[in-house]
C-alpha cells in the first residue's frame, strides 16, 4: 500500500494528546495549533475528508522544517514523517503556487542537488560579496533570498581554491577490520571539504578500507523533503547504483543519511528497485553510528577545547542517533561537551527551510545561537552541513565569532594528535 | 405560628438565649442545638420562613472575632452535632460532624496511629469553628490549613436545604471545591454541618530544634537556611516580643532511624540549637495580647515583620501566616499605628479586640475582589441573615 | 483521525458540532463574531486573530477528541489587558467564550462554541519572576507546567502538580482543572501550590484572587475548569527538591495481589511520593510504545516512589519492598540512577497515548474509589469486561484510588463505541457506590456533566452554580462545562414576559 492509500490509517494513528507542540520549532515561536504537528495532521485530516488544498492550508504545511522532533516525542507513534512527505506531495503535485514562489523552487532544486552547478557559482559568489551584486539581478528578490545561505556556506568554507578531490579508494591503516562505502554528498562536498576528508581518514584510521564511488551525485534529500518524490526517486536509483559494490555505506550529512535510509519506503512500489532500495536503507549508517558499532581501536590524543554538541534534527529525530556522538566526543581527552538547552527544537536549518521560511529561519536561528552561547563553549559542533551553516550565521548576527566542526573533524584531529590548532580557523 | 414554635418543632432543644450569650455584645432571642443535620436543615427553614438573624456558635473558642453580627435572631449550637461519622483509617479519611471537638476527634484517630494535621491552640475548639475561621498553626508549613485538608462538606443553605461537595476520596474534581469556600467564610455563606478530611499518620517520632537571636536579620539567615535546606521541616515558627530575644523553633516529624540526623543538620544551620523532643513553651499557641492580628508575611519579610511594632508579641509560621499581640492598655490610636505598620509589611486582620479598640480598627482592611464576594454572597444568603455584618466587607 | 475511526461523541453531549467538512464557513452570516474579529483585529498584534474556518477547525478539540465544535473566532491574547478587552467585547455582544492553554484536556472542558470566541493563552509563556527566598514563581497562565520546573531545577526547587502531559499542559491549564499528577498523592494539588491568581472576571476586570482578606475565592476558581474567569498571572509555590529520590518497579501475578500490596503500604502509615499501577494490557501498550522493559508476564505492575530526607526514604523503603513481596510481588527492581527511574516512568507516563497502538480507539476514565475498595472494584470491572466482551486496561494512580480504565474498542465494528460507552459509564457507576468520585484529575468538561446527577443531588449542584451566578451571572464564560443543567442567575423579579427561552425549551430549570 501506498503512503497515500496509508493515509487514514497513519491520521488515526493521532490521539490528540499534544505531547508534540514543545518539540515543535513553529509551535515554539507562534503557539499557534496550526502550526504544530497536532494541528498540521488535523490539517491533513481535513484534506483527506475532501477540504481542498488551499493556500491557507498549504501555507502550514510549508511552514513545517520536517525536522522530526515530533517523531521523537510522539508516544502513539504516528508517522509524521510518512505524513508530511505525502502532504508534500500532494502540494507539489495539485497545488498552483504563486509565480514568485515557483521561480524561487525552481532556482533551489535545479541549484541544491547538483555538484557541478553549485562549484560553478562559486566564483560569482565571491565576487558578490566583495562587490554587491548587479541592481538588475538583486531586483527579482530570488538572489536575494538564496544568496545569503550561498554566501554564508562561501564565508564559512576554506578560503582555499577548488576542494580536493578524494581519491576512489582509501586504504585502512594497521589491519582491515571493515569496507565501506562513502558518500561524499553535494553541499557537504562542495563547501565542506574538509569534512569528507576528515571522515576518509578517520575511517581509514580506524582500520577501514574507504571506497568513494566516481558516479555518486546528490542523494535526494532535499527533494525528497520537499514532495519531490519523482525527483527524489531518480537520485535514490542513482545512489543504489553507485554503491552496489560495498557492505556499508557511511553517511557524514544528518540530511543524507535520513534520506538513504529511506529508501525502501520511498521505492517501495517500484517493482525493480524495491528490494534494491531496501538493502542499501538496511545497510547505511551515520559515521557516529558507524563507528561506535565498530568500535575505538586508533589511540585518541588530547584536544583542549570545550564543545557544545548540537543535534542534527535528521540525526537525532530522523535516525534516533543522540548517545553515539557525544560518545566519540567523550572518549577524547581533554575535550569539554556542553550541551545545548532545548536541544529538541530545531536550529531553523532544515534543509530548503531558511531558503523558503527566511522569517521563521531566521528567528529559530536566533534561538538556537543564543542557546549556544549560553554554553560558552568555544566550538560548535554538529554533522551537518546546514546546521553549522545556519547557527553560525546567527552567532554572527548576535556579534559572536565562533568556529564550527564537524564530529569527523574533531575526532580526526584527536586521532592525527594535532590537538585543537586544526579546529579553529585562526589556528588558536 | 411564633418563630419560637416554629423552631420548637423543628429541633428538639430549642430555648430562649440567656442576656450573656450575646456575641460580641449582640443578643440572640433563641438558641436552638440540632442534632443531626436534617434538625439543622429545619432549623434554618424555620429560620428563613421567620425571616431569623443566624449566627453559629461551636466551642465558643473564637465567638469574639471578626466584627458583631448587624443582627442576630438565632443563635445556632453546634455542639450536639457530635458525631465522627466515620473514620475510614484504611483510606485515612475521617467525616465529623461540625460540633466534634479537634481534641475529640484526635482522640479517636490515634486509636488508629492518626490525625488530622491542623494545630489547635485553643481548646475545646469544633471542626466547624476551625473551618469557618479557617484556623492553622505551625503545621501549615507542611500540611496545609483547613482549606488544604477538607475533602467533603456538608452545609445547609440559608433557605434550608442540604447540600453537599466533595466526597469522601481525597483526589476529586467533580463540580466546584465549596470545602474551600466555606473556609475561613466566618458562617456567612451557610452553616456547616459536617466535613470530610484527609488524614496523616502520627508520626513515629518528632523533635524541636530552637535557638535564640537578638538580630532579626540573624533570624531570618537562619529561617532561610532551613527554608532551603532538604531537611523537610513539618513546621517553623518564629516568636519574639516586647524587649525578648527572637527564638526560631523548628518542627521535624518522621521515623526514629531519621529525626536525629535531620535534627542534627537544622542545628548546626541555626547555629547551635537545641534538640528536645517535646515542644518549647508556646509552640503554636497565640501571642499574649487583648489584640489579636492575623498577619501574612511572607519569609522573604521576616525582618521588617520582627521590627514593625516594638510592643507586640509576634508568632510566625513560615508558611507566611502568623498573629501578633498587642498589649492591655493599648490605646485605639496605637493600635491603629500599629495594624498600619503590619500593613506595610503585608496582610493583617484583626481578629479580636477590646471594643473600643475595635471599633477605631479597619478590622478587615482592603479587601481585593470584594465586589465578587459580595455577589457570592447575595446568591448564598439573598436576605443577608447569615451572621450579617460580621466578615470582611461588612458581609 | 477520520470520522469512522474516532471515538463516537455521546448522542446526548451538549454543544458537539462537526466541523464543516468543505471549508466553507458555515456561519458566515453571524454580525456580532464578525464584529468582534474586526475588533479583536485592531487589539492584537497581527496574527493574533483567526476567522479563517481551515485554521479554526484545527482548533475544535481539545485532548479528547469525541466532542468537536469549531470556533467561531480564536484569539491569541499576549497580556491580561489584551484578555480584559476581548472579554468585555464579548460581554457587549453577548458572545460566549471558552479559553484554552494547551489544549491537552481530557474532559472537552476547553471545547469551543461554535457560536462563540475560543481565548488561546499560548502567546502568553513568559515566567514574570522568580523569588527563591519567598519560595514562589509568577507566571503567564500559557507557560508549560514543566517549564517552571525547568526554570528553578539547578536552585534546588521544583513545581510539585506533574500531570502525565507536564511536558506540554499549560500552568492555566493546571488552575482550571486542578491537576494532580502522579505525586499528588503527598504533594497534593495545583490548589495547594497556587498563592494567588490575577484574574480576567466575567466582567472584565481584573482582580487579584488569593491575596487578601475574605472568603476563598481563589480555592474556588482553582479546579472551576474556566468557569469563573481567566486567570492571566499565577503565583505558584516552588517545591523544594527533596533530598533522595527511591523507585521501585514490583511485578505481581495479578491486579489483585498488586491491589494487597498497595493497601498494605498506606495501612503501614507511609505516604509515598506516588504510587502507581498498571495492569497487563497497559503494560503491553506501553512496552509495545517506549520499550520501558517492564518484566515479562506481569499479571499487574506498581510504581512505588518514596522521596524526602535520605534516612526516612531508605527505612520505608524497605519496608515497602517486603511490602511487595510479601503480597506475592514475584520481582522487584530498583531504580539506581536517574536514568532507570526515568525508564520505570516512561512506560507508566505514555501508557494512556500507547493505548493507542494496541487498539484502533478508546474512551479514557477518571474515577476514584477509597482506595480499601481497590481489590472489590478492579474485580467488578474484570466482570463487567469479561461479561461485555469489551476489553479495559488499566492504569491508576493506586495511592489515591484514581482509576484511569481504558476501554478499548473497534470504531469500525457497528455498535462497538456504544458498547464501549456502556461499559465506562458502569465503571463509574461502580465507583460512586463505593463513595467516590467520577473524575479525579481529569476534570468534568462537558464529557462527564450527565454524569454529575449520579454523584450529586440537585441542590447540590444548585449550591455550586451559586457561585457560577456570582460570577458570571450572564453565563458567557465556558458555559455548558460541568453542570448538566444552567441555573438561571435570579434575573430581577417582574421585568421578564414569558419563560425564560432556555426554560421553555426545557434545557433549564428555575430554581
Amino acid at each position: 500500500m501506498s503512503a497515500s492509500e496509508d493515509m487514514p490509517d497513519l491520521l488515526g494513528d493521532c490521539v490528540h494528546c499534544g505531547f508534540c507542540l514543545p518539540t515543535c520549532p513553529t509551535y515554539v515561536l507562534w503557539g499557534e495549533e496550526m502550526d504544530s504537528p497536532r494541528g498540521r495532521i488535523h490539517l491533513m485530516d481535513q484534506h483527506e475528508r475532501g477540504a481542498p488544498l488551499g493556500p491557507e492550508m498549504v501555507r502550514h504545511f510549508d511552514q513545517c522544517l520536517g525536522c522530526m522532533a515530533c517523531v521523537s516525542s510522539c508516544p502513539s507513534g504516528v508517522q509524521y514523517d510518512r505524513l508530511i512527505e505525502t502532504t508534500r506531495a500532494r502540494v507539489e503535485e495539485h497545488h498552483d503556487r504563486p509565480l514568485g514562489e515557483k521561480a524561487l523552487r525552481a532556482l533551489v532544486f535545479g541549484l541544491f542537488p547538483y555538484r557541478r552547478r553549485l562549484r560553478a557559482l562559486r566564483g560569482p559568489l565571491r565576487l558578490y560579496q566583495r562587490t554587491g551584486l548587479d541592481r538588475a539581478v538583486r531586483r527579482t528578490g530570488l538572489l536575494e533570498r538564496v544568496s545569503p545561505s550561498l554566501a554564508a556556506m562561501e564565508r564559512l568554507a576554506p578560503p582555499l581554491g577548488p576542494a580536493p578531490r578524494l581519491p576512489e579508494r582509501v586504504a585502512a591503516r594497521g589491519g582491515r577490520r571493515a569496507t565501506v562505502g562513502m558518500l561524499t554528498g553535494c553541499v557537504q562536498g562542495e563547501f565542506f571539504p574538509g569534512v569528507n576528508t576528515a571522515t576518509a581518514r578517520v575511517l581509514a584510521l580506524e582500520g577501514c578500507d574507504v571506497v568513494i564511488p566516481r558516479g555518486q551525485g546528490c542523494c535526494g534529500a532535499l527533494s525528497l523533503h520537499s514532495g519531490r518524490a519523482g525527483e527524489a526517486a531518480a537520485f535514490a536509483r542513482r545512489t543504489i547504483d553507485a554503491f552496489r559494490d560495498v557492505d556499508v555505506i557511511v553517511v557524514n550529512a544528518a540530511g543524507c543519511g535520513s534520506s538513504m535510509k529511506e529508501y525502501g519506503e520511498l521505492l517501495k512500489d517500484d517493482p525493480v528497485w524495491a528490494a534494491r532500495a531496501a538493502a542499501l536503507s538496511d545497510r547505511t549508517r551515520d559515521l557516529a553510528e558507524f563507528l561506535v558499532e565498530l568500535g575505538p581501536r586508533a589511540e585518541r590524543h588530547p584536544v583542549p577545547a570545550t564543545v557544545a554538541y548540537h543535534d542534527a534534527c535528521h540525526l537525532a529525530h530522523a535516525q534516533g542517533v543522540r548517545s553515539q556522538p557525544r560518545a566519540l566526543l567523550a572518549q577524547i581527552p581533554e575535550l569539554t561537551v556542553r550541551e545545548i538547552k532545548d536541544p529538541d527544537v530545531c536550529c531553523g536549518s532544515a534543509g530548503t527551510y531558511n531558503l523558503f521560511q527566511p522569517e521563521a529561519a531566521s528567528e529559530l536561528g536566533d534561538r538556537k545561537a543564543a542557546s549556544v552561547r549560553e554554553t560558552r563553549a568555544e566550538l560548535l559542533v554538529a554533522a551537518n552541513p546546514g546546521c553549522s551553516l545556519q547557527i553560525a550565521t546567527a552567532l554572527r548576527r548576535q556579534g559572536t565569532e565562533m568556529a564550527v566542526a564537524h564530529t569527523a573533524q574533531v575526532l580526526d584531529a584527536s586521532l592525527r594528535g594535532l590537538g585543537r590548532g586544526p579546529l579553529f580557523a585562526d589556528g588558536s | 405560628m411564633t418563630p419560637l414554635d416554629a423552631l420548637a418543632r423543628a429541633c428538639a432543644d430549642v430555648r430562649p438565649a440567656e442576656p450573656e450569650e450575646g456575641v460580641l455584645g449582640v443578643a440572640p432571642r433563641f438558641v436552638a442545638a440540632p442534632a443531626s443535620p436534617d434538625e439543622a436543615a429545619a432549623v434554618l427553614t424555620a429560620a428563613a420562613e421567620h425571616g431569623l438573624a443566624v449566627v453559629p456558635r461551636g466551642g465558643e473558642t473564637r465567638l469574639d472575632w471578626g466584627l458583631p453580627p448587624r443582627r442576630c435572631d438565632l443563635l445556632i449550637d453546634t455542639t450536639r452535632l457530635s458525631r465522627v461519622v466515620e473514620h475510614a483509617a484504611g483510606d485515612l479519611v475521617v467525616k465529623a460532624e461540625a460540633g466534634v471537638a479537634l481534641d475529640d476527634l484526635a482522640g479517636v484517630l490515634a486509636e488508629r496511629g492518626q490525625r488530622l494535621a491542623l494545630d489547635a491552640p485553643l481548646p475545646g475548639s469544633t471542626v466547624g469553628g476551625t473551618l469557618a475561621t479557617g484556623a492553622a498553626g505551625p503545621l501549615r508549613l507542611l500540611y496545609g490549613a483547613p482549606r488544604d485538608l477538607v475533602i467533603g462538606l456538608t452545609i445547609v443553605r440559608a433557605d434550608g436545604r442540604i447540600a453537599r461537595s466533595g466526597g469522601k476520596v481525597v483526589k476529586n474534581v467533580a463540580g466546584y471545591d465549596l470545602g474551600r469556600l466555606f473556609a475561613g467564610s466566618y458562617g456567612t455563606l451557610g452553616l456547616i454541618v459536617d466535613a470530610t478530611f484527609r488524614l496523616h499518620p502520627v508520626p513515629e517520632t518528632r523533635a524541636f530544634v530552637t535557638r535564640t537571636y537578638t538580630a532579626p536579620k540573624d533570624a531570618h539567615d537562619a529561617v532561610q537556611a532551613v527554608l532551603h535546606c532538604p531537611a523537610y521541616a513539618a513546621g517553623l515558627e518564629v516568636t519574639s516580643g516586647p524587649g525578648a530575644a527572637v527564638r526560631v523553633a523548628v518542627l521535624l516529624e518522621g521515623v526514629a532511624d531519621g529525626v536525629p540526623a535531620r535534627a542534627a543538620l537544622v542545628a548546626g544551620l541555626l547555629g547551635d540549637g537545641a534538640i528536645g523532643a517535646e515542644p518549647p513553651p508556646g509552640w503554636g499557641a497565640y501571642p499574649d495580647g487583648t489584640t489579636l492580628v492575623e498577619t501574612s508575611v511572607p519569609p522573604g519579610s521576616l525582618p521588617e515583620l520582627l521590627t514593625a511594632v516594638p510592643d507586640a508579641s509576634l508568632a510566625w509560621s513560615a508558611s507566611g501566616h502568623g498573629h501578633a499581640g498587642l498589649p492591655a492598655g493599648t490605646t485605639p490610636e496605637q493600635a491603629a499605628a500599629a495594624l498600619a505598620a503590619l500593613r506595610r509589611v503585608g496582610g493583617a486582620v484583626v481578629r479580636y479586640a477590646p471594643q473600643d479598640v475595635r471599633a477605631a480598627l479597619d478590622v478587615w482592611g482592603p479587601v481585593p475582589g470584594i465586589a465578587l464576594m459580595r455577589r457570592v454572597k447575595d446568591q448564598f444568603d439573598p436576605q443577608h441573615r447569615l451572621s450579617p455584618g460580621r466578615f470582611a466587607g461588612g458581609i | 483521525m477520520i470520522p469512522g475511526r474516532r471515538p463516537r461523541s455521546d448522542a446526548g453531549a451538549p454543544v458537539t458540532a462537526d466541523p464543516p467538512a468543505d471549508g466553507v464557513k458555515g456561519d458566515g452570516m453571524n454580525a456580532p463574531l464578525d464584529r468582534l474579529a474586526e475588533r479583536f483585529a485592531a487589539l492584537l498584534p497581527p496574527g493574533g486573530v483567526i476567522t479563517d474556518p481551515v485554521r479554526l477547525a484545527t482548533y475544535e478539540c481539545d485532548g479528547l477528541t469525541t466532542h468537536r465544535a469549531s470556533p467561531g473566532v480564536v484569539v491569541l491574547p499576549e497580556s491580561a489587558e489584551h484578555v480584559a478587552a476581548i472579554v468585555r467585547a464579548c460581554v457587549e455582544e453577548n458572545v460566549p467564550y471558552v479559553a484554552r492553554g494547551s489544549g491537552t484536556g481530557l474532559s472537552g472542558g476547553a471545547l469551543p462554541r461554535t457560536d462563540g470566541v475560543l481565548i488561546v493563552t499560548a502567546r502568553m509563556r513568559r515566567i514574570l519572576e522568580i523569588d527563591l527566598p519567598n519560595q514562589r514563581a509568577v507566571v503567564e497562565p500559557g507557560v508549560i507546567n514543566l517549564d517552571v520546573t525547568r526554570a528553578v531545577r539547578a536552585n534546588g526547587y521544583y513545581f510539585a502538580p506533574d500531570p502525565s502531559s507536564q511536558q506540554i499542559c499549560s500552568v492555566g491549564g493546571n488552575v482550571a482543572e486542578n491537576s494532580g499528577g502522579a505525586h499528588c498523592l503527598k504533594y497534593g494539588f495545583t490548589a495547594h501550590h497556587v498563592l494567588s491568581c490575577e484574574v480576567v472576571t466575567p466582567d472584565g476586570d481584573v482582580v487579584e484572587l488569593g491575596s487578601g482578606p475574605g472568603y476563598d475565592l481563589l480555592g474556588v476558581f482553582v479546579g472551576a475548569e474556566g468557569t469563573l474567569g481567566i486567570t492571566t498571572k499565577i503565583t505558584v509555590k516552588l517545591t523544594r527538591v527533596p533530598e533522595t529520590v527511591q523507585t521501585l518497579l514490583a511485578a505481581f501475578p495479578s491486579i489483585e495481589t498488586g491491589g494487597t500490596a498497595v493497601s498494605k503500604i498506606i495501612g503501614m502509615g507511609v505516604v509515598p511520593a506516588a504510587i502507581e499501577m498498571m495492569d497487563a494490557l497497559a503494560i503491553e501498550a506501553a512496552e509495545a510504545a517506549v520499550n520501558c522493559g517492564y518484566p515479562a508476564d506481569a499479571g499487574a505492575v506498581l510504581v512505588v516512589e518514596l522521596d524526602g530526607p535520605e534516612a526516612e526514604v531508605a527505612h520505608q523503603f524497605a519496608a515497602v519492598e517486603r511490602l511487595c513481596r510479601e503480597a506475592g510481588a514475584f520481582e522487584v527492581r530498583v531504580a539506581a540512577d536517574d536514568a532507570e527511574r526515568a525508564l520505570i516512568w516512561k512506560g507508566r507516563k505514555s501508557a494512556f497515548a500507547a493505548v493507542g497502538r494496541i487498539s484502533p480507539a478508546y474512551l479514557v476514565q477518571d474515577g476514584v474509589i477509597p482506595r480499601t475498595a481497590l481489590p472489590e472494584v478492579l474485580a467488578s470491572i474484570d466482570a463487567l469486561s469479561a461479561a461485555s466482551g469489551v476489553r479495559v486496561a488499566n492504569v491508576f494512580h493506586a495511592g489515591d484510588g484514581n482509576l484511569h480504565p481504558l476501554v478499548l474498542f473497534d470504531d469500525a465494528v457497528e455498535g462497538a463505541a456504544d458498547r464501549a460507552e456502556d461499559v465506562s459509564g458502569k465503571i463509574l457507576d461502580l465507583c460512586v457506590e463505593h463513595g467516590g468520585s467520577i473524575t479525579g484529575e481529569h476534570g468534568v468538561g462537558v464529557d462527564k456533566a450527565r454524569y454529575m446527577p449520579r454523584m450529586f443531588t440537585d441542590t447540590d449542584l444548585d449550591t455550586m452554580q451559586m457561585v457560577r451566578c456570582g460570577f458570571d451571572p450572564a453565563g458567557l464564560c465556558n458555559p455548558g462545562k460541568i453542570f448538566p443543567t444552567p441555573r438561571l442567575c435570579g434575573e430581577v423579579p417582574g421585568v421578564r414576559k414569558g419563560p425564560h427561552p432556555l426554560v421553555a425549551q426545557g434545557k433549564a430549570e428555575l430554581f
